[in-house]
């Protein structure tokens, strides 16, 4: 089982270095949201434009991290169509062992992708004590999970990689806009900061901000606690959807699913 | 009763009782009997869509049947899915190995899934490579293997564990001859070592390497024996006739005692001793004949005086049959 788990991680990790020019590719969005609409509204709000790219930073980072997470996932779209996971499907494999697999390897993608924007801080004026840095990459690395986990049991779901678009606008989107990773929480419309409460994303932004800026809008032990429960049901839940594929009669054929 | 079976158990590798399967409406297999030997080397033989793949992959545990039962090494392939999935080997229909690795990568990762540990994995991949004769472009990402090489790519992908029965699903499809040849040397290979191997096909000749044969056509089992058994059937060799009138030789033919298979759509008889036959025919026939060809039966033969179709894709080199085989 934790050899099963070890091998999904190294063929997703060997296939994910044969495509390295991603990581750098994924450098853009976050730097454009960073430098481009950092600065652009930083100089209109109150804080000015230094002090809004210092906020938002942790917000660009938890972005890279959750759409990394989420283009790791949607490999598995396309492994339904491969060969190969026929091929792993008949091994006695336990299908929880794929599920874990690839949300670890999720994980570590995106963790690395996030390690890569973490040079561009002192850029974004941001400078860190050797505890806080700790902190932060802690902090990454729950959210990279938490992000993992929920891609994986989205894409699980789906047969064709064409809905990436339509999930992407429809779940990451605004699970993104609504956890304050651009603007201040303390100021949003109650009903925001309601909706936020039910936003992973919101709480494991604001424990790398509070890494970063010292200052939290969850107290940092309930944002572990949510974000742990929240990567075990979901995980739970992806776990449930290749289990359903436990007796594939579609497996013979030239396509198969994981779920009936 | 019970006794007996457990008795013959041990010796047999499949053993299937009334099975048959459903696709909705689709009835792919109809009750299908069946019984192979541990160390056999068995063929499934039949045209595009006569149940191959489905009986293949029920056996192989992939798809569940709708009545009846099989076992596979003494182990029911429902209830004990588990064992024997960590007893078999697989090669499917289409191509099972990641391209954009290495064979050697592939292999090392099969082993982890069936859980060998690191090191035994890396080991047991070198010792296929060498004994398959990999070396060259076992290091090299699977798509810029030859057709050739990435079969036996695959055919290394089943063995990794060591399996004692192999299943094999057109697994040589696309090859030409001299790779199909060495495909099948090492699969006789396997079988005197003492595995047991299960392969479907359409083509004949490869049938032919098998020890025993099963003819299936939409869904039934038609006729199972040893390759030359099944060609003794028809006894002597076949006369194909093609005429200025079939349906007037047809008749005549009829009318003066021969029997022609009335299931063929050309005029084809059985005799056995065409040699002195065919120059009366000849003289006698009431209509010009255009051709007339005299051959020792073949597998194709047998196979249409059973059903009255022929067997598909009889030319098994350069044929391109556009499914399955693709490798993007
Ligand atoms: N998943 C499926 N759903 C519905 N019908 C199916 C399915 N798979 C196969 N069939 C039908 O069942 C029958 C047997 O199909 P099968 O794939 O077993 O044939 P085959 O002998 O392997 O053919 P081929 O030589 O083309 O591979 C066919 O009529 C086919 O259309
Ligand atoms: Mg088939």
């Amino acid at each position: 089982m934790i050899r099963g788990i070890y091998a999904i991680v190294i063929l997703d990790l060997k296939r994910a270095w044969l495509d390295r020019a991603r990581l750098v590719a994924g450098l853009a969005q976050p730097l454009l949201y960073l430098f481009v609409l950092g600065a652009g509204l930083g100089a209109s709000s109150q804080q000015g434009a230094v002090e809004y790219k210092k906020y938002i930073f942790p917000g660009v980072l938890g972005l890279s991290l959750l759409f990394s997470a989420a283009f790791a996932a949607i490999v598995i779209v396309f492994d339904r169509q491969i060969g190969f996971f026929k091929a792993v499907l008949v091994s006695p494999l336990p299908r929880y062992a794929i599920a874990y697999g690839k949300i670890t390897s999720g994980a570590i993608q995106a963790f690395v992708q996030g390690v890569i924007v973490l040079p561009f801080a002192p850029l974004a004026g941001i400078s860190m004590s050797f505890g806080s840095l700790i902190q932060l990459i802690l902090s990454m690395f729950i959210a990279s999970l938490t992000f993992s986990a929920l891609g994986v049991a989205v894409a699980s779901r789906f047969k064709s990689a064409t809905v990436f678009p339509i999930v992407s606008n429809a779940i990451l989107m605004p699970m993104f806009f609504l956890s304050g990773a651009l603007y201040p929480l303390k100021n949003a419309p109650h009903w925001m900061q309601v909706a936020t409460h039910f936003d992973p994303v919101a709480y494991a932004v604001d424990l790398m901000r509070g890494s970063i800026l010292g200052v939290f809008y969850f107290p940092p032990a309930l944002s572990i606690t949510v974000l742990v429960l929240f990567v075990s049901t979901v995980s739970w839940s992806a776990v449930s959807v290749f289990k359903r594929g436990e007796d594939d009669s579609s497996l013979g054929a030239t396509q198969f699913n994981w779920r009936r | 009763m019970a006794n007996d079976n457990s008795l013959t158990d041990d010796l047999l590798a499949v053993h299937v009782n009334g099975l048959t399967k459903n696709y909705g409406q689709t009835q792919a297999l109809k009750g299908i009997d069946l019984s192979i030997k541990k160390g056999e080397l068995f063929a499934l033989l039949g045209p595009n869509g006569a149940g191959k793949t489905t009986l293949f992959s029920i056996l192989a545990t992939l798809r569940s049947p709708s009545a009846g039962f099989a076992t596979v090494l003494g182990k029911d392939v429902v209830k004990d899915r588990d064992a024997v999935r960590q007893s078999m080997g697989i090669v499917f229909q289409e191509p099972a190995i990641e391209k954009r690795l290495t064979g050697r990568d592939n292999l090392e990762l099969m082993g982890l899934f069936y859980g060998l540990s690191i090191s035994k994995s890396k080991v047991r991949a070198t010792e296929l490579i060498t004994s398959l004769g990999l070396e060259e472009g076992a290091d090299r990402p699977a798509e810029r293997l030859s057709g050739g090489q990435r079969r036996k790519l695959e055919l290394a992908r089943a063995l990794v564990t060591d399996p004692g029965i192999l299943f094999l699903d057109e697994a040589t499809l696309g090859l030409d001859v001299d790779a199909r040849r060495a495909f099948w040397g090492h699969i006789k290979g396997l079988t005197e070592s003492g595995r047991t191997v299960f392969f479907t096909t359409h083509y004949m000749e490869e049938a032919e390497v098998a020890d025993r044969i099963a003819l299936i056509d939409a869904g039934n089992i038609v006729a199972l024996d040893t390759p030359r058994a099944l060609k003794s059937r028809l006894g002597g060799g076949v006369i194909r006739l093609s005429t200025e009138d079939d349906v007037k030789a047809k008749a005549w033919l009829i009318e003066h005692g021969y029997t022609t298979e009335s299931h063929s759509k050309e005029l084809m008889l059985i005799h056995p001793d065409p040699a002195s036959v065919v120059p009366e025919l000849m003289r006698n026939l009431n209509v010009k004949v255009q051709r007339v060809e005299v051959h020792e039966p073949s597998l194709e033969d047998v196979f249409i005086t059973l059903t009255g179709r022929k067997l598909a894709g009889e030319t098994p080199a350069g044929e391109g049959r556009g499914k399955g085989g693709k490798w993007s």
